[in-house]
């Protein structure tokens, strides 16, 4: 009795789970890449509801193996059997790993280990917490999961992103890590975070001799498109932060989310918009630093010492005309920094890097103008003449009988190129042209990295004699 | 807009805080970065006046300071015949954009009442200042009866 009864419970069991798979089939399905340790790449379709068991299932027999044999890897960690695929924050078309298992080893020494590897573990989105700033673990964090934000190149904008793992040497991504990062240290450089690489353990190992551990190498993937592949990454922009202790933004007292932290000792705090706001107003000033590792890039608006920003796609949260302006003028600053000069015509700019010692400068591939390299004024032979307006109006050959005075009026620009003669005055050590519109004699370089402090009368460096004589003209 | 945000909130918080140094405060609704205010001093000479000034935001405001005037003409070494004046915590060197507007008016009266002949807008009116006190302080009340407002009922 008792087995026909058993019999007929199995025969129910399986329509009933045959029945449930069918409509999850239908419903919801995630269509999931799974790559082998000997370069096969299968595609399956993958029920949210399922656990690891059941991708082992489908995945072993499809490799030649048993169930058992297989081990299945995402995002630095081996899946436990009873984790759901809904754990594992998986998108669409991701890419799981799966490797045989190697043979139980007899080393007394790697037992403990083993058996931590049967049980499998958590995936990383499920145990990993919000990165400190610092390089310390011991920070009180209250939020359960960790938040990444994104420079996505795809979707063009500021996303929520993953973080993903491979092996720092062959770059597989089966691979698993001994630990969670525990900070942004430990994301961002290399060489922090040691781990197993599964994909040919020997290979990494005996290729690095074994002089070293085998280390993790962290990135990051755009949350909200469907991946493309493991070369889809996306940039982290580890100053924006979920604003979990609700800090007001320093600039209009607002609390919001997500926020940008600033790498300050205080750890300053802007909203988004503040933050970009404030981007643009320095932007339009030029103030700016050109910083030889990080690029041209910002500091903390509170004056902030050490406060840059090191990741300069942040400054990609501008709207798109300004980040381009960003990119003209990092440019500009880039070439003055290396030793090179801007051709100084009005309109042209183009960067020039010459030779160290020579003076009489073509702005090749530009407009064509010749001129001085120390005087920025057209080139001419002997010392450089003192700045005068008067004496910087071009020549006009004029072969045809016409007015001199209409055809210089009749050139195109030619107003702006005039106030720009007429008005400005060049800073005596970066030769930004300068318009003094009020105020004292004391001119202060507005240009980012200048800083210059010269007397308008004198064009020279501001001293006390100057403030003695004629500070206010 | 930041500014807006910001300065809407500073309004009330201002208005709310019953300062006796500044009152009178006028903001044109349609145009919030624009304040005008009544400069009520505390110290001879000047505690027989008021003085209107305005207080010009940028656009860029709080990432650029704001810009101080004066619309009444007053007696000062560090305020000019334009009522320009030139106080460190605006000038685009120190500014902070945590700064907050009452900050700024109290460090203005403080220039009011206590002036800084060592940094002159009007090097003539320092050097009376700094050689004859009594001589400036008396042209200084006169000045102030003559042209300045009327101060406001307590």
């Amino acid at each position: 009795m008792t087995f026909l009864l058993n019999f007929f419970r199995r025969i129910l069991d399986r329509m009933l789970q045959l029945f449930y798979f069918g409509q999850h089939n239908i419903s919801n399905t995630l269509n999931i890449y799974v790559k082998t340790n000997n370069g096969n790449t299968l595609s399956i379709n993958l029920d949210p509801q399922w656990d690891i068991k059941n991708v082992k299932e489908v995945v072993a027999p499809k490799l030649g193996l048993h169930p058992e044999e297989v081990k299945i890897i995402f995002a630095g960690k081996e899946l436990g059997d009873t984790i759901t695929i809904a754990e594992c924050d998986l998108g669409q078309c991701s890419i799981l790993h799966a490797v045989k298992s190697k043979h139980r080893r007899s080393l007394a020494g790697a037992v403990v280990e083993e058996v931590i590897e049967e049980f499998g573990s958590k995936p990383l989105c499920e145990t990993l917490k919000d990165l400190s700033t610092e390089d310390s673990s011991n920070n009180v964090i209250e939020q359960p999961k960790a938040h990444f934000f994104v420079y996505c190149s795809i979707c063009k904008g500021l996303k929520t992103g993953k973080l993903r793992v491979k092996c720092q040497f062959c770059k597989s991504g089966a691979f698993t890590v001994h630990a969670d990062p525990q900070s942004w240290v430990d994301v961002l450089e290399s060489k922090r975070i040691t781990g197993q690489c599964e994909n040919d353990p020997d290979l990494c190992a005996n290729i690095l001799d074994n002089a070293e551990p085998t280390f993790a190498e962290f990135y990051f993937k755009c949350a909200e498109h469907t991946s493309l592949g493991e070369e889809d990454k996306a940039v982290p922009l580890d100053l924006i932060r979920p604003n979990v202790h609700s800090i007001p933004c320093l600039a209009c007292g607002d609390i919001s989310t997500p926020i940008l932290v600033f790498p300050c000792a205080e750890a300053h705090v802007t909203c988004l918009e503040c933050f970009v706001t404030y981007c643009s107003t320095r932007l339009r000033d030029r103030q700016f630093l050109e910083h030889p590792d990080f690029g041209y890039t910002l500091s903390c608006p509170a004056r902030c010492e050490n406060s840059l920003i090191t990741e300069t796609h942040h400054f990609r949260l501008m709207p798109e005309a300004q980040y381009s302006q960003y990119q003209q003028f990092a440019t500009e600053e880039f070439v003055l920094s290396t030793g090179g000069v801007l051709c100084p015509q009005p309109g042209c700019g183009m960067g020039i890097i010459p030779e160290p010692d020579c003076i009489k400068i073509r702005c090749t591939g530009g407009c064509g103008y010749v001129f001085c390299r120390l005087c920025l004024q057209g080139y001419h032979i002997g010392d450089c003449a003192p700045f005068d307006p008067e004496s910087n109006t071009d020549r006009i050959d004029t072969e045809f009988n016409v007015d001199p005075a209409l055809v210089s009026q009749a050139r195109w620009d030619e107003a702006s190129k005039v106030a720009i003669r007429v008005l400005t005055k060049p800073c005596p050590k970066c030769k930004t042209p300068t318009e003094r519109d009020g105020g004292c004699m004391h001119m202060v370089c507005t240009r980012g990295g200048c800083g210059f402090n010269w007397c308008w009368v004198c064009q020279t460096p501001w001293t006390t004699d100057c403030m003695g004589s004629h500070w206010f003209g | 807009m930041a500014a807006t945000k910001r300065l809407q909130k500073e309004l009330v918080d201002i208005r709310n805080s019953g300062l006796k140094s500044f009152r009178d405060i006028h903001v044109d609704e349609t145009n919030i970065l624009t304040w005008q205010g009544l400069i009520v001093p505390d110290n001879p000479p000047y505690n027989k006046g008021a003085f209107k000034i305005e207080i010009n935001f940028p656009a860029e405001y709080p990432f650029k300071p704001p810009k101080i005037n004066f619309k009444t003409k007053i007696y000062h070494p560090n305020i000019d015949e334009k009522g320009q004046v030139c106080l460190p915590i605006i000038s685009a060197e120190n500014w902070k954009p945590a700064t907050r507007t009452d900050q700024v008016i109290q460090a203005l009266v403080a220039l009011v009442n206590e002036p800084e002949p060592e940094h002159p807008l009007r090097a003539d009116l320092a050097e009376e200042y700094l050689k004859d006190k009594k001589k400036f302080t008396k042209n200084a009340e006169e000045f102030t009866k003559k042209h300045s407002e009327k101060r406001p009922a307590e």
